[in-house]
């Protein structure tokens, strides 16, 4: 009954499709989405209230600020760029229900910057980026599962993956700590399990892992709990893999509790300013050691750094400098490169391909060397190793940056060679 | 065995903190029969008039009065002007279940939408008045600073406050009347919306209380999506609904015993054991006694 | 009685004309209208379920968002470990969240109003971060929830935004037609007896507990169909697409749809929908600041439930056949 209704109605809704599509297929499919003579409009979709938002949130108006500083400057290739702001919430539904607004409504010629790993899952997938042949810029997520080329073709990451992170921290603790005990602090989900794969192929064994529920760090006494469980265990190095909240919490605690072991920090939660608004006062912060691939945000000798400051107070009300904005602004200077690269005929395709073809020559703040290539739509590939001062900041060891590269799988962590390209002229890449 | 005795010093200090939450919806319960939702949202806003003080006059022992005070006269607008027409217009029909909770749901998006458009989404501090060091014993430190003793003498004074005021004072014996049987109570002459009023009144204050001290004890980041604020309204009222939601003990005995819990699972067993630990304690309590640990009987309940 | 059987037929075949509306609808608008059609569809079911256990059977839940959750991982292990059709995956839904509602609804039973929405919202909290205790559950990324492509009979010009509109709408359909008959079966006249008087519906020999019970179950099985429909809707079903702000949002809608009938459903389901992208082009309209853009949806959302609450707290329909007529 149902059946032989539903194949009746079927015909008729095809007479009815067949019917609209004349209408509307009429005028021929012109230029790409979003794209005029003198503009281009990207769109992202980020958290910008909601329990995640914390931070998060001056990503995009670090991007705008940027794409303004371009624009003022004559845009790129004669368009401007301009961008379309979401809030997600952290929800993927909300995720997936904004990509598509910024798809199908705004008209978006490219999504930038999407947050979190099961929010750009859906994305992907929902919203059929792969058959629309929708570029996702740099996506926010270390999650190593969006390195498959053939699951997500149109994404790009900027991150280094969390799991060539545990490599390094692996690598750094077998040169150092070879014999002592280790503790690890980690997030109980993806985030977490990339890691531990990472410590895994570096063959380092724990005295004791913590793992605790994402969203758990807010809760009175939880990371007591952590410092007590540590002292306990009386580890001689402790490596703190979690979110900046986590990480703070649990130093903080540290701090309360008077423990002072061999802190090693990973870049997710590492973020001096973070740290220090969270109350981790600095000094008691000062001879850890910290990761990053981009130069610290408090090296205003950078002269990415320090064009990013500039920018920063004349375009962004000069909303407090930290690795967020420089995260923000990173990817769209990374993005102006791109669709510089793609030329004046742009298209999605070409912009793709463009980051395929030239990418891993791209010029940007980032100290370590860009992979993406025609096989890999991985940036970063690797960080650098420093030790945090009297004043929060982290610095490289001895002055000089020692970079470490390696990547996703089994490969090895090798000290990298890679010399930034210099910046161009202003910052100016257009 | 030290981790025994700092264990136990976490668990007391967190549940005392669930426990000013939970006592904010036990009153707030015992005057007006609602529970609460927008008890965290008001919180978190007295919060933020806590923070402008310490902005103004960097003065957190000036901030913590002011937000109790805020609390209160948040609290008292609230109900005279949105709860007392609301129950009017919902008093029947199954929308009276669930009308009020609703109701204080969409309050709670209000007010966060409300400090949204005049502080912004992003994270302000403020700064903990005492020394969050803990205090040492020989080598070991205790997980009890300054700050902590802080709150568990002031959670303990407000109680003892709140007990006193709820049993000893005609005001107390005319909340308690006004909620068990208003119609009784306006014959023997008590002004019930008034005593309502002043119910929820010194809920916000506890409120206020509790998010100054919160904030102060967690890392001071504040912001309208707070993590610690979410966790405050769903753990304090897990809280209070283990404890029974009439009894003002109860929600402390109830704060206490979840903290504890908490502590001892996340130190024992597991770390991401914490939000299902919170709900498996629920539901055995509820399980043994369907009306919380300090149930009245029955025949008392309105 | 002959009088109850045409209305029965008619209602069926209005069941049937609203979904030729629907299906003429679906082809005459764009592809965003269509994706927000299926979340629509997806949201009358979950609100419908809401509606069942609060206006009909008088309990309040504060945690359907955990509901959901089962459905929606119950479809997706049966799609990627078995293989199963896709309608199999939305029965097997329906069931383990069934399955989950009775034990809750055992539970729940002996709970009066606040210790039931106590124990609702301290579940919906719970529940989703078990997915990162268990590996087969694929953590906080979650895991792949793919329907597959349209039929190729329906062409090639049918994109899967349709199809998914198609899926929805059609269990909507089925499951407001189904929930529509059940209400006016003698489980349905039970029900509101016991939601209006439980005492003398305890006299008169009805098993008050049981029914309840029934009624949870039958609720918690629409929310697992719910929540298999939203995970299809974003291909995939993960912990963070069942927060308490979920929760929160369905009985939001179910208060703006007025509780006390099914007839307003649409209208909490739609609202839900539509508030953000209204909020959206006011803000953009009035060029507000980023403060207020940011904030302007849950200014409406929460503002529209306060209006609702104090004005029609029964809902807009029920209001409307107030005026009509004093007794339903």
């Amino acid at each position: 009954m149902i059946g032989k209704n539903r194949r009746k109605l079927s015909v008729a809704s095809a007479v009815i499709a067949a019917g609209s599509l004349l209408l509307t297929a009429m005028p021929a499919q012109a230029a790409e989405p979003g794209l005029t003579a003198s503009s281009i409009k990207l769109g992202i979709t980020i958290p910008m209230t909601g329990i995640a938002s914390p931070g998060y949130n001056k990503i995009p108006g670090a991007m705008k600020a940027y794409f303004e500083y371009v624009n003022a400057n004559g845009g790129v290739n004669g368009r401007k760029i301009t961008l379309v702001v979401k809030d997600d919430q952290y929800i993927p539904t909300l995720a997936v229900a904004k990509a598509n607004e910024l798809i199908l409504k705004d008209k978006v010629f490219a999504l930038i910057g999407t947050l979190g790993t099961a929010s750009n899952k859906a994305i992907a997938r929902s919203a059929q980026l792969k058959t629309r042949g929708i570029p996702a810029l740099f996506v926010n997520t270390g999650f190593s599962g969006f390195a498959d080329k053939k699951a997500y073709p149109t994404s790009f990451s900027l991150l280094p993956s969390y799991q060539m992170e545990a490599k390094v921290i692996g690598k750094y603790l077998d040169e150092n700590f070879a014999g002592k005990k280790v503790a690890l602090l980690y997030q109980d989900d993806d985030f977490g399990v990339d890691a531990l794969n990472g410590f895994k192929q570096a063959k380092i064994d724990f005295a004791i892992k913590i793992p605790y529920a994402s969203g758990s760090q807010g809760v009175a006494g939880v990371a007591g709990t952590w410092i007590t469980k540590l002292q306990a265990a009386a580890p001689d190095v402790v490596v703190l893999f979690g979110v900046s909240s986590a990480t703070a919490a649990a130093l903080g605690n540290a701090y309360a509790y008077k423990y002072a072991p061999k802190w090693i920090l990973g870049s997710v939660g590492g973020d001096a300013v973070t740290l220090a608004a969270n109350k981790v006062p600095p000094v008691f912060l000062a001879g850890a050691k910290g990761l990053s691939f981009a130069p610290s945000p408090a090296d205003a000798t950078d002269e990415y750094i320090k064009m990013f400051m500039d920018v920063n107070a004349t375009y962004n009300k000069g909303v407090a400098f930290d690795n967020n904005i420089v995260a923000g602004m990173t990817s769209a200077f990374l993005a102006v490169q791109a669709i510089k690269s793609a030329g004046p005929n742009l298209t999605r395709k070409g912009l793709i391909a463009a980051i395929e073809k030239n990418g891993a020559t791209f010029a940007n703040p980032g100290l370590t060397p860009l992979g993406f290539s025609s096989t890999s739509h991985v940036g970063a590939t690797g960080y650098w190793i420093g030790t945090y001062d009297t004043s929060g900041a982290l610095k490289p060891d001895g002055g000089k940056y020692t970079v470490y590269t390696t990547d996703s799988g089994n490969g090895p962590v090798v000290l990298s060679t890679y010399k930034r390209p210099a910046m161009p002229a202003k910052g100016l890449p257009n | 065995m030290f981790q025994i005795l700092n264990t136990f010093l976490i668990g007391i200090t967190s549940g005392s903190i669930y426990a000013l939450m939970a006592i904010s919806m036990v009153l707030v319960w015992r005057s007006t029969r609602v529970v609460n939702f927008a008890q965290a949202g008001m919180a978190l806003l007295s919060t933020y008039f806590g923070y402008e003080v310490v902005n103004r006059f960097d003065s957190y022992w000036l901030a913590l009065p002011v937000a109790m005070i805020s609390g209160a006269v948040v609290a008292a607008f609230i109900e005279l002007v949105f709860m007392r027409v609301l129950l009017k217009h919902s008093n029947s029909g199954p929308i009276a279940s669930i009308a009020p909770i609703i109701a204080t749901l969409g309050l709670l998006g209000l007010i966060k939408a409300f400090i949204g458009f005049f502080w912004g989404n992003q994270d302000v501090n403020i700064e903990s008045p005492l020394s969050t060091v803990g205090f040492s014993i020989g080598t070991q430190t205790l997980s009890l600073s300054p700050m902590k003793l802080l709150i568990l003498i002031a959670v303990s004074m407000l109680l003892l406050v709140l007990t006193f005021v709820f049993q000893k004072t005609n005001i107390g014996l005319a909340l308690r009347a006004s909620a068990y049987a208003p119609e009784i109570s306006r014959l023997a002459g008590i002004k019930v919306d008034l005593v309502r009023t002043f119910g929820w009144a010194l809920a916000g204050a506890a409120g206020g209380a509790a998010g100054m001290l919160q904030t102060a004890n967690g890392n001071g980041a504040l912001s309208p999506d707070s993590l610690e604020f979410s966790l405050l309204l769903a753990f304090g009222f897990i809280a209070a609904v283990i404890g029974g939601l009439d009894s003002l003990l109860g929600a402390v005995f109830g704060a206490l015993l979840l903290g504890l819990v908490l502590a001892f699972v996340l130190t024992y067993v597991g770390g991401s054991l914490v939000f299902i630990t919170a709900f498996v304690l629920l539901l055995v309590v509820l399980i043994v006694r369907p009306a919380g640990l300090i149930s009245q009987k029955a025949g008392r309940r309105a | 009685m002959h009088n109850l059987k045409a209305s029965n037929i008619s209602r069926f075949f209005g069941f049937i004309l609203f979904g030729v509306i629907l299906l003429i609808v679906g082809n005459s608008v764009d592809e965003l209208r269509v994706y927000q059609g299926a979340t629509v569809a997806m949201y009358v079911v979950a609100i419908s379920s809401i509606i069942l256990l609060t206006g009909y059977s008088g309990q309040v839940s504060l945690g359907h968002g955990a509901l959901l959750a089962v459905g929606g991982y119950g479809a997706a292990l049966l799609r990627n470990n078995f293989n199963a059709p896709v309608w199999l995956c939305f029965a097997g839904a329906v069931l383990l969240a069934a399955l989950w509602g009775a034990l809750l609804g055992a539970t729940a039973a002996r709970l009066s109003g606040p210790y039931l929405a106590g124990t609702t919202l301290a579940l919906a909290v719970g529940l989703p971060s078990i997915a990162n205790q268990f590996k087969f559950l694929g953590g906080e990324q979650g895991l792949i929830f793919d329907i597959g492509l349209p039929p190729a009979s329906l062409g090639e010009m049918f994109s899967l935004y349709k199809w998914f509109f198609w899926i929805a709408s059609l269990a909507a359909l089925i499951s407001m037609w189904w929930l529509q008959n059940l209400l006016r079966s003698r489980y349905g006249r039970v029900w509101r007896a016991i939601r209006t008087q439980s005492i003398a519906a305890e006299l008169a020999g009805i098993h008050v507990a049981r029914s309840k019970i029934l009624a949870f179950t039958v609720s918690a099985g629409l929310a697992g169909l719910a929540g298999a429909l939203l995970s299809m809707t974003i291909s995939t079903v993960s912990p963070g697409a069942f927060p308490l702000t979920l929760s929160f949002a369905l009985a939001t809608g179910a208060v703006i749809s007025g509780v006390t009938t099914l007839g307003g459903v649409i209208i909490g389901a739609v609202t839900l929908v539509a508030i953000p992208e209204i909020a959206d082009s006011i803000a953009h309209r009035i060029g507000a600041s980023e403060n207020v853009t940011n904030n302007l949806p849950g200014l409406l959302v929460s503002g529209l439930l306060i209006l609702t609450v104090l004005f029609v707290p029964n809902g807009p329909v029920e209001q409307m056949k107030h005026r009509k007529k004093v007794h339903i």
